[in-house]
């Protein structure tokens, strides 16, 4: 077989350094991309028994990532990510010691609000506030074993949120 | 690993597009596509090799796109093989690579991937995605195109 004179035109791999604040600016992306908090909100709730309200979450669509302690348990939602902690490993300085409940709470969307609602409540669940509909949503109110609030909420017609389009 | 490997992508990409802002740009996209491989825990182990493979498919999808964007400023590609005309013995590389950055995105990819990166013609045709057959004859029509600017821009001198 004859040579082909356009093998003349082949080209090994010749290593070029690009430019230095190039190579850095490349450098810092990859260390910062990876990371799975990209786009993902944490909240953070106190529990006084670990075990029931990884118990509880887990009902409510969340799994476990990390449980590294008998203290602290970090659980994800879709980008939700719900970090349980045991009041005492949070004391401050002065001796305050945080405690579970109140009014702010985290809201998660759900479909057949009713039926979840029906379930949880003949499982145990305390209900602060029965199903009822709102501007657009549909919500209620429940409590996790420590007394922390949860609303859960499904769309309605005039529902509006910012949509992954829009973000900037 | 990313010191090592940095100057041989972005060597290969630059050598291959001509381009400074593009190969950064196509070099970038190909670490930010290793990361998220190696996020899903199925990629195969990190190497130069596996890294300049994905860079070649950066470059060929570029190269797709370039085409999609400039087609009506693409020379006329119809023209038939080379059957009957030679190419001369010896070839002036820097013009061959002139000449391929006149030809149209598929023309050009098939020729840099088949003799730049000596890969065979089953390898060509994985990366630009059509059959064995098709890439044959996508490479003789390439060359067919090459070997007529070639002669037009350079004569032959043999």
């Amino acid at each position: 077989m004859t040579a082909d004179p356009l093998d003349a035109l082949r080209l090994p791999v010749v290593p070029v350094e690009p430019r230095p604040t190039f190579a850095a600016d490349l450098l810092h992306r990859i260390q910062h991309a990876g990371s799975p908090a990209r786009d993902s909100a944490t909240v953070r709730y106190f529990v006084d028994d670990l075990d029931a309200a990884v118990d509880f979450y887990r009902q409510l669509g969340f799994d476990v990532e990390l449980r590294p302690s008998p203290v602290f348990a970090m659980l994800y939602r879709g980008d939700l990510r719900l970090l349980l902690s045991i009041p005492s490993s949070h004391t401050l300085a002065d001796g305050t010691v945080p405690g579970p409940g109140g009014w702010n709470r985290i809201s998660l969307r759900v479909e057949h609000l009713d039926h979840i609602v029906g379930t949880l409540r003949a499982g145990g669940v305390r209900l602060r506030s029965s199903p009822s509909t709102g501007v657009g949503v549909r919500l209620a109110l429940i409590e996790d074993p420590a007394g922390n609030l949860v609303e859960l909420f499904e769309p309605l017609a005039a529902y509006h949120e910012r949509t992954g389009g829009e973000t900037p | 690993m990313y010191r090592q490997a940095l100057p041989q992508v972005y060597g290969f990409l630059l050598s291959r597009c001509g381009s400074v802002v593009v190969a950064e740009d196509l070099t970038a996209d190909t670490f930010m596509a290793a990361v998220d491989a190696l996020e899903r825990k199925t990629a195969p182990p990190l190497t130069v090799g596996w890294l300049i493979g994905v860079a070649r498919h950066k470059l060929v999808d570029h190269w797709r796109r370039t085409e999609r964007e400039q087609r009506s400023l693409a020379v006329a590609t119809t023209a038939g093989a080379e059957v009957d005309d030679p190419w001369p013995t010896v070839l002036d590389v820097d013009a061959v690579h002139a000449v391929l950055a006149r030809l149209s995105g598929p023309h050009r990819a098939a020729l840099i991937l088949r003799y730049f990166d000596g890969l065979s013609v089953a390898e060509v045709a994985d990366y630009v995605g059509r059959s064995v057959h098709a890439t044959e004859t996508l490479l003789a029509r390439a060359r067919g195109a090459l070997r007529r600017l070639y002669r037009e821009e350079y004569g032959d001198d043999g």
